[in-house]
């Protein structure tokens, strides 16, 4: 019964929700086009009828030194750690769900359920409660501070998440097509790298799309366990916060941090309607 | 090459999924392994892939003990009843996959590919994924997979039985033509049908229960059943079993219904024993014995009833379709000269069979 | 009484492709139908237009005259069987059956006389307690059935493939009892399969269907013995109809060279087809008038039959003989004759 108002109301409802969601984009977007002048003496939105757009602010990332924040370091850094405990985490989640989907574990009582329960029961947890055995771990092997460190720990909880989303998706391979890969001469583990894994294309990239955007996004433990000589970019962003703030600066570093997370979705997105990975899943 | 199993047991939380097996397989042969559901026959098949630990007994392979083997070494293809294909290859790679694991040359596997996509009518389809596919054609993949590698052992397990009703017509025919032509392998077939194993097998191994009843030729097991659990897999309708008791004139088959005695069972001692007639033998009509229609079924060309009558349930099929409303009555006769003779205590053996019918 | 009755009702989802032609039909209260076809013919559209969980995109639905095509399905008192059971697990047995009765506001007493009855009917009385979770599948497809049942309102029970998920030996059972409960409750039932024997089984009247559209209607035994065209000879039997062209003379129509004995009207020009079921195929003798020389192909042992495959002038034919009947030897001259026909124009049967 879609009567003319329950559409509008519908409608509205969307419309509303999503200027909520993209408003602090927009803000970010403006801000960073603005100088100093601009930010002083009221609110002002629309570019070039407004204020006078200039590109002060995207340039200060590039420069270090005075007035300019330098971003170029912190992204790499930020791209290195992210990129390779995400790629350690899927390969290692790969294994360990393919384990767990398909042998079965026995220790007493428990079960592979309770061990993907185990796994997944990391991420409950509040980051804090790790924050001091973290930092005393690494302090004792000499990693404070440095990206391999920073590595290991990101490893540890992202691999919950690439865990927990693989189990799902190699359970809904159907047993016998393993079966028909060993019965075509593959051991195990070639059954494992050339047909189930071929078929869970949608749920390594789900898993891959989720560790990164977790580890990407993290500024607790980047903050505890970093100083100075490994700095990640959310660190770097909020650095930016003393008496004399650089909004504009601050603006176009925010928006540069989400960039690389609005363009792998965007990609993933288009793949995975593209009926590219529908299809190797049935 | 022949394939023997010997001795062969699992039991399953206390009950016996497979107890005391002994069956040997020629190559060349096709042999069908004929029981209900639960019978034990897919853990049978998955025996002796590999796929399925036993707790007795040995598969053999020209005397060397097979178990020794992982699966991946045995040289064993299996079609199962699910259409199961690898979704992410096309048709041609999906039969070529088990020809890679060999290192054949390329020409080679095209070569094999291109014949069996041939034969089993898909070489229009090769780049195709299997998703693309009917039921049917899946199957067919699998089938052609299945026969491009040569292998020394094909299992199929009830590879028809997702197939809609024509489909299974069709395929049945197809697959015996197919399957007649592989000389070296050692074929094992599946099924719950007593058509399939008369149609398809040198062969058929009667299971029930996780034993072996009866091994034989078709029309051996068909016409001599070794016991009446033999008899009940092996008919389908389902053959009807009266009690009764032979004196020298005749049968009592109830207090008020004798029928003469035929030739065949005059030299069975005067007794208790269990008749058994199959359903297109008994015939519609006449004045032995009154039932009363408890439902009536159509299958392909023929119409089974199912009747209550005095010495028991009946199964009777006739021919054509024709419907009868339950609650119906309708004379039944019992021709004396079909009736099998099994013994009433447990072994339920076969005692006498009606003559075999005309010579084909 | 309550008929259903389509008037023009066709379904399309783009233009001009039709997933259902338009086309009138009337379904008589009381009475069992099958909607009988491979998946795409559009049966599952039909089903789902009469319950209501489809708009046509023309045509009218009408219920004993009243036009339901808008009306939304809770509202056209119609009971579903789908092809998965629909229970609440969480519930009993009784609590089940009972849930439509508590909807209604009928009282507690009236509530478990009716479920009685019908747990009675359908064999689940001495389940009446358990959870339904703990049911087999079967079982549960007939709390699905019952659910539809216990109402006393209900103008229709609709299935669509109920007996899918069914495990083959328990299939028998279950045929039983829907059919004991149409029996019973003398509503009209609708019945969805591709499976024909299942139709055959249940339905007193079938609707052959494909493409959209409905090429047979008829009782078990006139789909049978007089199908209307090639499709419905070949889908129903086992093993199918079969079909060997005819060439026209003179005075007569003529297979392989020889004339076909019996046909004196005049057909109507077209491709002549002659229709012959292999159980009407019988081996005469060669000297027999009525015979046609053919050549055995191949034999199939079908256990209480035999499938001879015969070729009579280069066209192919299958046989059915029973067991006991002999297949002449091999290398001996044959003839085969037909005890009864159909003859096909232009795909059409000639009455």
């Amino acid at each position: 019964m879609m009567t003319k108002l329950y559409l509008s109301l519908k409608y509205g409802a969307i419309l509303i929700w999503s200027a909520f969601v993209i408003a602090p984009f927009l803000w970010a977007l403006t801000t960073s086009f603005k100088t100093a002048s601009g930010v002083t003496g009221g609110p002002t939105y629309i570019p070039w009828l407004q204020y006078e757009p200039s590109l002060s602010g995207w340039r200060s990332l590039f420069s270090s030194g005075a007035g300019g924040i330098d971003v170029v370091k912190p992204y790499i850094d930020s791209v290195i750690v992210t990129g390779c405990a995400s790629l350690i985490s899927i390969v290692l989640g790969c294994l360990a769900a393919y384990g767990l989907s398909r042998f079965t574990y026995r220790a007493g009582f428990v079960k592979n359920t309770d061990l993907v329960f185990f796994f997944v029961s990391q991420r409950i947890m509040p980051p804090i409660v790790l924050a001091i055995p973290f930092f005393l771990m690494l302090k004792w092997l000499g990693l404070l501070d440095s990206k391999i460190g920073l590595i290991f720990v990101y490893v540890a909880l992202l691999l919950p998440i690439a865990v927990w989303i693989l189990v799902d998706f190699f359970n809904g391979i159907p047993r016998e097509i393993d079966e028909m890969a060993i019965l075509d001469g593959c051991t195990p583990f070639e059954a494992f790298r050339r047909v189930i894994l071929p078929n869970s294309l949608a749920g390594i990239v789900v898993a891959g799309m989720f560790c990164l955007i977790f580890g990407w996004n993290d500024f607790f433990f980047a903050f505890t366990l970093t100083f100075t000589d490994t700095q990640l970019l959310p660190v770097a962003v909020v650095a930016l916060n003393s008496s004399v703030t650089p909004w504009w600066s601050l603006s176009a570093s925010a928006l540069i941090s989400v960039a690389p997370l609005l363009l792998i979705a965007f990609v993933v997105e288009r793949f995975l309607s593209h009926g590219t990975l529908a299809g190797a899943i049935r | 090459m022949s394939l023997q199993l010997h001795d062969i047991g699992l039991v399953v939380e206390g009950v016996a999924h497979l107890d005391n097996i002994e069956v040997e397989f020629e190559r060349g042969r096709l042999t069908t392994v004929l029981g209900r559901t639960l019978a034990g026959k897919t853990t049978l098949m998955r025996s002796i892939a590999g796929l399925q630990r036993l707790d007795r007994g040995t598969v053999q392979v020209d005397g060397r003990d097979y178990s020794r083997l992982p699966t991946w070494q045995r040289d064993i293809a299996m079609v199962y009843q699910q259409f199961i294909n690898y979704p992410h290859l096309n048709v041609y790679e999906n039969v070529a996959f088990p020809l890679r694991r060999k290192n054949l040359s390329e020409e080679t596997i095209r070569q094999r590919v291109d014949a069996v996509l041939e034969k089993v009518g898909l070489s229009a389809f090769e780049r195709r994924r299997p998703s693309q596919l009917s039921g049917g054609q899946q199957q067919r993949v699998a089938l052609a997979r299945a026969l491009a590698r040569e292998s020394d052992i094909l299992l199929l397990d009830e590879p028809l039985v997702n197939l809609d009703f024509k489909l299974r017509e069709q395929l049945r025919s197809e697959l015996r033509s197919l399957l007649t032509q592989q000389q070296h392998t050692i074929m094992i077939y599946n099924t719950t049908e007593p058509v399939e194993a008369m149609l398809l097998g040198d062969t058929v191994v009667v299971m029930h229960d996780g034993r072996v009843l009866q091994i034989g030729t078709p029309a051996r097991v068909f016409d001599y059943p070794a016991s009446r659990a033999v008899a009940q897999v092996v008919n389908d309708p389902p053959m009807s079993f009266i009690e009764g008791r032979k004196t020298d004139t005749g049968l009592e088959l109830t207090r008020s219904v004798t029928v003469p005695l035929p030739p065949h069972l005059r030299d069975l001692a005067n007794g208790n024993y269990r008749f058994g007639i199959r359903a297109n033998e008994l015939r519609l009509g006449g004045s032995t014995l009154q039932g009363r229609v408890t439902f009536s079924e159509v299958s392909g060309s023929e119409t089974f009833l199912y009747l209550d009558a005095p010495t028991g349930p009946l199964a009777l099929q006739i021919e054509g379709v024709h419907v009868l409303e339950e609650g119906r009555n309708v004379g039944i006769e019992i021709p004396a000269d079909r009736l099998f003779a099994f013994e009433l205590d447990a072994g339920e053996r076969l005692l006498a069979a009606p003559a075999t019918g005309a010579a084909s | 009484m309550s008929s259903i009755r389509l008037h023009h009702v066709g379904h399309a989802y783009a233009a001009g492709s039709y997933a259902l032609q338009p086309a009138d039909l009337v379904f008589e209260h009381g009475k069992t139908y099958a909607l009988l076809g491979p998946s795409g013919c559009g049966k599952t559209t039909m089903l789902n237009i009469i319950s209501g969980l489809l708009q046509p995109s023309e045509g009218q639905v009408l219920f004993n005259d009243t036009d339901v095509t808008l009306v939304p399905t809770a509202r056209r008192n119609i009971a579903q069987v789908f092809q998965f059971p629909v229970i609440y697990q969480s519930k009993t047995v009784f609590e089940n059956l009972a849930f439509p009765l508590q909807c209604r506001k009928w009282d507690r007493e009236r509530i478990a006389r009716r479920v009685d009855e019908i747990a009675g009917m359908l064999g689940l009385s001495d389940r009446l307690g358990r959870p339904a979770r703990g049911l087999t599948v079967d079982e549960k497809q007939l709390i699905s059935l019952g659910r539809g049942l216990v109402r006393d309102d209900v103008a229709a029970i609709l299935m669509d493939e109920p007996l899918t998920v069914i495990d083959p030996q328990m299939k028998f059972e279950l045929r039983r009892r829907i059919k004991q409960a149409h029996a019973y409750a003398r509503v009209t039932v609708i019945y969805v399969t591709h499976d024909q024997n299942e139709a055959m089984t249940f339905a007193d009247e079938i609707l052959v269907m494909k493409n959209g559209r409905v090429v047979q209607r008829g009782t078990p035994e006139t789909l049978f013995e007089r199908p209307l065209n090639p499709y419905v000879g070949h889908f129903i039997g086992s093993p199918g109809m079969n079909f060997l062209p005819l060439e026209r003379r003179a005075q007569s129509l003529a297979l392989a060279g020889l004339p076909i004995a019996g046909v004196t009207t005049h057909p109507p020009a077209g491709e002549i087809m002659l229709g012959v079921r292999p159980e009407h195929m019988a081996f005469t003798d060669p000297s027999d008038r009525d015979g046609f020389p053919a050549m055995i192909e191949g034999i199939e042992d079908h256990g209480s039959a035999r499938v001879v495959e015969v070729s009579i002038g280069g066209h192919r034919a299958r046989m059915k003989l029973s067991r006991d009947k002999a297949v002449p030897p091999p290398g001996a001259p044959l003839a085969v004759r037909f005890n009864r026909l159909c003859l096909y124009v232009d795909g059409e049967l000639l009455e």
